[in-house]
């Protein structure tokens, strides 16, 4: 825990009441966001679609925006292919700690780094909003 | 160090309290599906024995009569006899209550007024310490909760760890607890069968006070709640946050996020619509895909081979039960971490 700053002095505030009432402030917005868009719900509501029906599958079928990337991709790789290869992401993201050991020792790391998630996240959301149009 | 909580915090903390209780026990505290004092009325009057000098839960009608009606003294046969004395309902008059609003209003205010005033120094008496220091001394005489908490709150947070991208998760968790609360708000009402659950929301939608709008933010905070874990997942991994000693605390908020996006898959089947319900199928379809385990995470998932009631009792269990346990636990971890390790220093 060499990096961990435990002195107080002038690099740090205190928890309380500074860092407190700095994130109570976020909190406070967040919530003026949140009435913001209730007050729009008492006007145009979320609404339902038709009921279910199991016997009638609609002609557009489609999954919840955070899976439309994926959905798009299955429509062009195998099933099997498409179940594994998020599984495979997901095992990799989570243990990537233990792939990418070495310390940081710039900056450079940082724009290497968000180079690969800009591109990552570009190719996610083209795959989402492919997914939504078609 | 002693704990100083200013006073004008205890009050803002009541007034919210109070605000959220007002808020709270007007609107979604009741249901606004009670029938009109008109369809209260009997059929034949002269049918109900109105000589019962006990209270009685007539047949013809669900009012309970006060013990003080008699044969000698009966309500008023055109009114609904709960309004002779209470205010609800449409044939209110506007004196008794406009005098009782005022009377009772404004010792309410006096009483407040008091509190207030006697929370401060008092001029004309010996003058005591103010009340939230007699509080925190009651609470610390009892508890000695004093030094840890103050140890607690004094902890020092860097100043570069007061950048807008250090709020993202903070904000994640924010939104958590405002999709606890609505959730809680839509739970009161919502009707988990495929018989009763898309009429309930329709309910919720326009019978209930604001409950279009507490679907609306549930809804949105949803989607406002996966991006900002998102964000702060990727604002970790760009500072290289995840490094050594902080492995593992990356990998809770990896099985936070996982959890976050089951919330999402099983929140979205319980509007039980078109969309909801063939969403759902291709998504756990998608699981079946998986080779070995599919069907069986197929059948564990639908509770079955296809999307039934047992599918939506057990996402709704699942929704409302074990994912914000295992959330809040995991949270807890997380946290816990972050305290303990800090917020890790950037280049």
């Amino acid at each position: 825990m060499a990096d961990i700053d435990t002195q107080s002095n002038d690099n740090s505030v205190p928890f309380y009441p500074d860092h407190v009432s700095n994130e109570a402030k976020v909190v406070i917005g967040f919530s003026v966001l949140a009435l913001v868009i209730g007050l729009i719900g008492l006007f145009a509501p979320v609404g339902l679609g038709e009921p279910a029906d199991p016997m009638n599958t609609p002609a557009h079928v489609k999954p919840e925006w955070y899976f439309l990337g994926l959905y798009q991709l299955l429509k062009y790789i195998s099933k099997t292919a498409g179940a594994v290869l998020p599984i495979f992401a997901i095992l990799v993201i989570t243990l990537w700690p233990f792939i990418d050991r070495k310390p940081d020792t710039s900056t450079k790391a940082y724009r290497w780094r968000a180079i690969g998630v800009a591109i990552f996240m570009v190719i996610l959301i083209a795959m989402t909003v492919w997914g939504e149009v078609s | 160090m002693k704990i100083q909580f200013r006073r004008s915090y205890l009050f803002a903390i009541l007034g919210v309290i109070l605000a959220t209780f007002v808020i709270f026990f007007g609107t979604i505290g009741q249901s606004q599906a009670g029938s009109t004092p008109a369809e209260n009325r009997p059929e034949d009057e002269t049918a109900i024995d109105w000589t019962q000098s006990k209270a009685i839960f007539s047949e013809n009608t669900h009012i309970i009569l006060p013990s003080k009606y008699t044969a000698a003294n009966l309500p008023p046969p055109e009114q609904d006899p709960c309004l002779h004395c209470h205010i609800t309902g449409e044939d209110k008059g506007l004196w008794t209550p406009l005098v009782r609003w005022i009377f009772f209003g404004g010792a309410g205010l006096l009483f407040a007024f008091g509190i207030y005033r006697s929370s401060s120094v008092w001029v004309n008496r010996a003058p005591w310490k103010p009340i939230t220091t007699r509080t925190a001394d009651w609470f610390d005489s009892r508890y000695e909760i004093s030094e840890p908490l103050s140890k607690f709150l004094s902890k020092p947070v860097p100043k570069f760890a007061t950048r807008w991208w250090y709020c993202l998760g903070g904000i994640t968790a924010f939104l958590f607890v405002v999709q606890g609360i609505t959730g809680i708000m839509l739970a009161f009402y919502y009707k988990p069968t495929p018989e009763a659950a898309y009429s309930s929301i329709q309910f919720i939608e326009t019978q209930v006070n604001f409950g279009s709008a507490t679907r609306m933010i549930h809804h949105w905070s949803s989607n406002g709640m996966i991006l900002m874990c998102t964000a702060h997942m990727i604002r970790v991994f760009i500072m290289g946050a995840y490094k050594k000693p902080r492995e593992f605390n990356w990998i809770s908020g990896m099985l936070l996020l996982l959890l976050t996006l089951g919330f999402g898959l099983t929140g979205y089947l319980l509007p039980w619509d078109q969309r909801a319900y063939w969403a759902t199928t291709v998504a756990t379809e998608i699981g079946a895909a998986i080779p070995i385990v599919g069907d069986l995470i197929l059948v564990f998932a639908r509770v079955g081979w296809d999307i039934a009631a047992e599918t939506l009792t057990r996402f709704y269990a699942l929704h409302i039960l074990i994912l914000p346990l295992v959330t809040v636990a995991s949270m807890g971890a997380h946290f816990l971490m972050v305290r303990r390790q800090g917020v890790a220093k950037p280049l």
